[in-house]
């Protein structure tokens, strides 16, 4: 027989084409990866190059979990990703069965819904800042000028407050992205299944309930993992609008590895910090799709 | 580690133009605008006319301090031998000096009794001299000569009419953002009430009540509305602009503001403000911090001599004073301030200028001041933003800082125990 044979040939040739993308992906994701690993367990500290480079084993790590600013910074994250998300959803819902329905201009609406999603982050956390600094930005005169506060709050200055403009720009900015994904879905739906329900007797909130909802499902996980992961390792929303601060009251944890390898120049303890938040995510997005992938074979029986 | 280090050659190479570089080529980056650079440039062009046989390379660097301090550490790092020269800044030295990255500049046999003793200690490390003052900064309390008659002469007598002020905005104004100009803030006011960062044997003492004290009348003017929320996140030129608009009563600002609020046309302020140093609390002295530029030559050249000649031409005296009298930087040679030649190139009489520098305080000679900044950053900003109150926010910053100095392997309680 001559046919494995050949397919054998063409396997051979196959890896071979293969191998240089292949070796790229090893330049490109493995290489830096183990670099990192090894960094991070050494003592390496530009600022003090009186030190050495010395083998310190899991030091980098313990002590990045004894240091209160690093669970206060993965608080902060995991408090920005379940604020932003959970409002993009809701928000980015709505906006998808708007822009679902059948009416005039409906193309030049869809267009204009994602023009926020379209500007570059750092231009868009100037534009939000410029709204909320100063007494006299555009928020707080707003505010002032509808009397529904007394005195301009300082937004920048108070560690509660600080949060608003920064959950606010994620949520104009990434809300039209769930948008597209959800509209996405709401179009596979067949229109034969409202029809259905209609002569059944369902109302509006019951066709939305037991057949938008169900069969929207899939669009959904989906659209929440990619904003869940994205909103994981926010940095330049963040960087540019706080910096972090008030001290470092919004500091995620991106923020401070980048302070910690870039700014203190801590190549060791910052290659350990950003090997941490890689295994966070890593973990979340594993466990978040085996619970989704779950839930997607269920929709399908 | 390596792309900044061929970016240098890049660099260099393309300054040089097509020929080969022919005898001895100098490189000196730094942050150079404006009225700065040409300056600079004319300077360098009246060296190279007297030593034709040395060609000194500019190169760009960005302007932002910390932006250049990272590239410097990374070029150091790699042990490029460009750039030959280095601008430091006054907080830099002893961190380059400790690392091996500067030369000593002894066997140049420098003469140092014309400088200002504290701009010579700030750039000693371990008793020798790393780098050469070039300019000057000072902290300089700006009032209001139209509304006030007189300078406080105590800071009782400053948050006094900064509280009563009510035909301006704010009564203070100063940089309140989470970045260095904070921590200079802070050591002026720390210099106020006879406290320190560090004690002289090097031991953290930034939580002693004193130091507490200082803190307090930072966040009670706050809390008072004397100084305005908004300064938290105010770095020099926000504080200018609300001096310069006529809104403050009082201002803490480098010089380099006073000319530009003296230009009619832009400012509202101009002929209607003086300056002073920080007026003493109780047991402190009137203060000011100390900030400016050094030259300093990296243990890597390969034309440390021909470098030291540019330091020497560009910290002559004949050049500090067309400094002084062209952009209004304070020169560090104490002799230049008698007589009138100063007059009217600086922002206050040559004289009390000269006092306000003898007694300005230095920020601390630590190798690594760059991180002990960064931690006192944000706790002052916490206590600052009432997330922390002043006593808990320094008890904070000086474990963290203690911290950090042992794991320098430069704790004062350590140092004995540490090989030289």
């Amino acid at each position: 027989m001559t046919r494995p044979e050949s397919e054998r040939r063409e396997a051979r040739l196959a890896w071979l084409l293969c191998a240089p993308a292949l070796a790229a992906i090893l330049a490109v994701a493995v290489f830096p990866l183990g670099w990192t690993l090894l960094e991070s367990l050494h003592l390496h500290d530009l600022r003090m190059p009186w030190l050495g480079r010395p083998f310190v084993a899991l030091a980098n790590y313990t002590e990045a979990l004894a240091q209160p600013r690093f669970w206060q910074a993965l608080a902060h994250t995991a408090f920005f990703a379940a604020a932003s998300v959970s409002l993009e959803i809701v928000l980015g819902l709505l906006l998808a069965l708007g822009l679902h329905g059948a009416f005039r201009g409906r193309g030049l609406a869809r267009t204009a819904a994602l023009l926020p999603w379209a500007i570059p982050t750092v231009v868009a956390a100037l534009v939000w800042r410029f709204l909320f600094e100063g007494p006299t930005g555009a928020a707080n005169q707003m505010l002032v000028g509808s009397g529904l506060v007394g005195e301009a709050p300082v937004w920048f200055a108070d560690a509660r407050l600080a949060w608003v403009p920064i959950i606010l720009a994620d949520v104009w900015k990434t809300t039209p992205f769930v948008a597209l994904l959800l509209l996405a879905g709401l179009q596979g739906i067949d229109a034969e299944l409202y029809e259905a329900a209609r002569v059944d007797g369902a109302g509006a909130l019951a066709r939305f309930r037991h057949v938008t909802l169900p069969l929207l499902r899939p669009a959904l996980v989906v659209a929440v993992i990619f904003r869940a992961l994205d909103a994981l390792r926010v940095f330049d929303l963040v960087y540019v609008l706080t910096a972090g601060g008030p001290g470092t009251a919004t500091e995620p944890v991106a923020v401070y590895a980048f302070q910690s390898l870039l700014q203190d120049l801590r190549f060791g303890y910052g290659s350990a910090l950003s090997l941490i938040i890689f295994g966070v995510s890593f973990a979340l997005a594993w466990a978040y799709i085996r619970l989704a992938g779950a839930s997607l074979i269920e929709v399908e029986r | 580690m390596r792309l900044p280090r061929a970016l240098v050659f890049l660099g260099a190479a393309l300054a040089c133009g097509s020929g080969a570089p022919e005898g001895i080529v100098v490189s000196f980056p730094g942050s150079a605008l404006g009225a700065e650079a040409e300056l600079l440039q004319s300077q360098l062009e009246r060296f190279m006319a007297l030593q034709p046989e040395i060609r000194v390379v500019q190169q760009r660097t960005p302007d932002a301090a910390d932006q250049r301090h990272r590239l410097y550490v990374q070029w150091l790092n790699a042990w490029a031998d460009d750039p030959d020269i280095l601008q430091l800044d006054v907080i830099w030295t002893p961190e380059f000096a400790a690392a091996g990255w500067t030369l000593p500049l002894k066997r140049f046999e420098p003469d140092t009794s014309d400088f200002f003793p504290a701009t010579v200690a700030t750039n000693s490390w371990r008793g020798e001299l790393h780098a050469v003052p070039w300019f000057v900064d000072v902290g300089l309390l700006y009032w209001r000569s139209d509304l006030l008659g007189r300078a406080p002469r105590s800071l009782d007598e400053l948050l006094d009419a900064a509280s009563r002020e009510r035909r301006v905005r704010h009564g203070w104004v100063w940089q309140g953002a989470r970045y260095e100009g904070l921590v200079t803030v802070f050591v002026e006011l720390l210099g106020a009430f006879g406290a320190a960062i560090l004690d002289d044997a090097g031991r953290v003492v930034v939580d002693s009540p004193q130091a507490v004290r200082a803190l307090e009348v930072l966040r009670n003017a706050l809390d008072a509305g004397v100084v305005p929320r908004d300064a938290l996140s105010w770095q020099e030129e926000q504080t200018r602009f609300a001096f310069q608009n006529g809104h403050a009563l009082f201002m803490r600002n480098w010089p380099y503001a006073y000319p530009l609020m003296q230009q009619p046309g832009e400012s509202a302020v101009a002929g209607r403000f003086r300056v002073t140093a920080l007026p003493a609390a109780p047991g402190g002295r009137p203060s000011a911090a100390l900030g400016g530029s050094q030259l300093a030559i990296n243990a890597r050249s390969d034309e440390p001599d021909a470098a030291w000649q540019v330091i020497a031409f560009l910290t002559h005296p004949d050049q500090m004073r067309e400094r002084a009298e062209r952009l209004g930087q304070y020169p560090p040679r104490r002799s230049l301030y008698a007589g009138d030649s100063l007059a009217g190139a600086l922002a206050i009489p040559p004289a009390e200028a000269r006092q306000v520098i003898e007694h300005a305080v230095a920020r601390p000679a630590t190798p690594v001041y760059t991180e002990l900044s960064g931690v006192l950053q944000i706790w002052l900003h916490r206590a600052l933003s009432g997330q922390e109150s002043p006593e808990d926010a320094l008890a904070g910053a000086a474990r963290e800082i203690r911290k950090l100095l042992k794991r320098s392997g430069l704790a004062a309680e350590t140092r004995d125990g540490m090989a030289p």
